[in-house]
């Protein structure tokens, strides 16, 4: 049995524990609610601009834009990865993970190459073990720079796609549904054309006026829109992380609070057994010296 | 044929304005351009510039575009753009002087890079929009 100093030791040490879990989960939920703020702000954006887009691309031929056009051969698939920098957030990370690695066993049969570029730290930490890694890496994208992140990336990706080096783009990240709930995507982010158009896009097609001609409508709107859904998708996985870091320490708080619980019964247990020795002890001791008076 | 145009103003920040208009006129690269109820399909790419619009409540509204998209279907009007600010909350005295050095670099960037030249031209047309110029 731990004596009464071990097990206020371990009291304390979990307390102080549960203390710093506390105040990181205060910290969460604040930055959570500046995220999806901010996220809910900029979805009605992006999703106007898609329509737009969609519309137009629904107008257009694949020859229209080097961005509109559908390799005939599919051999490089670039997967943009988006996890966390930091742990501490529940199964945030491997959740993502692991869904990761079914889609590249599974896109692996009808792509001869798969590169995989990182935002986030640990998806990187993760696949650079085995050979996958060998796009490029982003670390430290938080909501302030995502624009700025955004611009770079979207520039490099849509010069390698006009290049022919990947043959289709695609998004990982986790949609932000709810504080509790997350839900990881695949997004197609190039070739734009041929996505699905849920509502009949090209119904009024024949009579749209473009200002100026569509080819030039088409040059200045496709590379705006490809940043558009990349500063998208950090915006629903940062969002997503702090939800998730929120409820990995709001439960951490809770079994914290269970583990003292458990301790302090298990203190009091202890200390009464050591007075009931102890009295013990006393009575014996007594009864034994009585004997011997008489 | 509808009455009204609905008009939607958004922002990567917001959205600016969602209600009825009954006219609206905005900065198209091709000139500025008015929009009707009953206006065909339409997509305009935007230059920076005054936006303006008439409502039934508060008649004559502007506010300062830096550029965009106008997407005009079915009666509603979408207008995507990067920022939008309030003419009343712009600092004018300011804005002239930014618009002046804008366009002495300009004029000085006759041989420059076309890309160098257009993001100058673009600083130029905001800062000239928010001068109300």
């Amino acid at each position: 049995m731990p004596s009464l100093k071990q097990i206020t030791t371990k009291i304390k040490s979990v307390r102080s524990t549960r203390r710093i879990m506390g105040a990181m989960k205060l910290i969460a939920a604040v930055r959570l609610q500046k995220a999806q703020a901010a996220l809910m702000a900029y979805r009605p954006y992006s999703d106007a601009y898609r329509d737009v887009v969609l519309n137009v691309a629904a107008l257009s031929e694949s020859e229209d834009h080097p961005l509109l056009r559908v390799p005939e051969e599919k051999t490089n698939l670039h997967v943009l990865f988006f996890t966390s920098d930091r742990g501490l957030c529940g199964s945030f990370n491997s959740a993502l993970i692991r869904n990761m690695q079914h889609y590249v066993k599974e896109q692996g049969e009808a792509f001869g190459n798969i590169k995989l570029s990182f935002v986030g730290r640990r998806g990187r930490d993760y696949f650079s073990k085995n050979g996958l890694a060998t796009g490029k890496y982003y670390t430290g994208v938080n909501e302030k720079n995502s624009r700025k992140f955004s611009e770079e990336l979207a520039a490099a990706l849509t010069e390698e796609f006009r290049a022919g080096e990947s043959d289709e783009i695609v998004l990982a990240y986790n949609h932000f549904v709810s504080a509790i709930s997350q839900r990881m995507t695949f997004e197609r982010l190039l070739p734009l054309s041929g996505e699905e158009t849920d509502d009949g896009a090209a119904e009024s097609s024949s009579d749209y006026i473009f200002e100026p001609e569509k080819e030039r409508i088409i040059g200045s709107i496709l590379p705006k829109y490809v940043q558009v859904r990349i500063e998208r998708a950090m915006n629903e996985s940062l969002t997503s992380e702090h939800a998730a870091r929120m409820t990995a320490m709001e439960n951490a708080t809770s079994n914290a609070d269970e583990v003292i619980a458990k301790l302090t019964l298990l203190f009091n247990k202890t200390r009464q057994t050591i007075i009931t020795t102890e009295l013990m002890d006393i009575v014996n001791g007594t009864e034994a010296q009585k004997g011997g008076n008489e | 044929m509808a009455e009204k145009l609905r008009l939607k103003i958004i922002t990567p920040e917001k959205l600016v304005f969602d209600g009825e208009v009954e006219e609206l006129v905005a900065p198209g690269q091709m000139g500025e351009f008015g929009v009707l109820p009953g206006h065909v399909p339409f997509l305009s790419v935007l230059f920076p510039g005054r936006l303006r619009f008439k409502t039934e409540e508060s008649g004559e509204n502007t506010l300062i575009i830096h550029g965009g998209l106008a997407d005009v279907k079915d009666d509603t009007i979408s207008i995507l753009t990067d920022q939008s600010e309030n003419p009343e909350e712009v600092d004018v005295a300011a804005a002239r002087k930014d618009a002046e050095a804008f366009q002495k670099e300009l004029d000085e960037l006759q041989d420059a890079e076309a890309s160098e030249r257009e993001d100058l031209d673009r600083k130029l047309r905001i800062a000239r929009a928010r001068a109300g110029e």
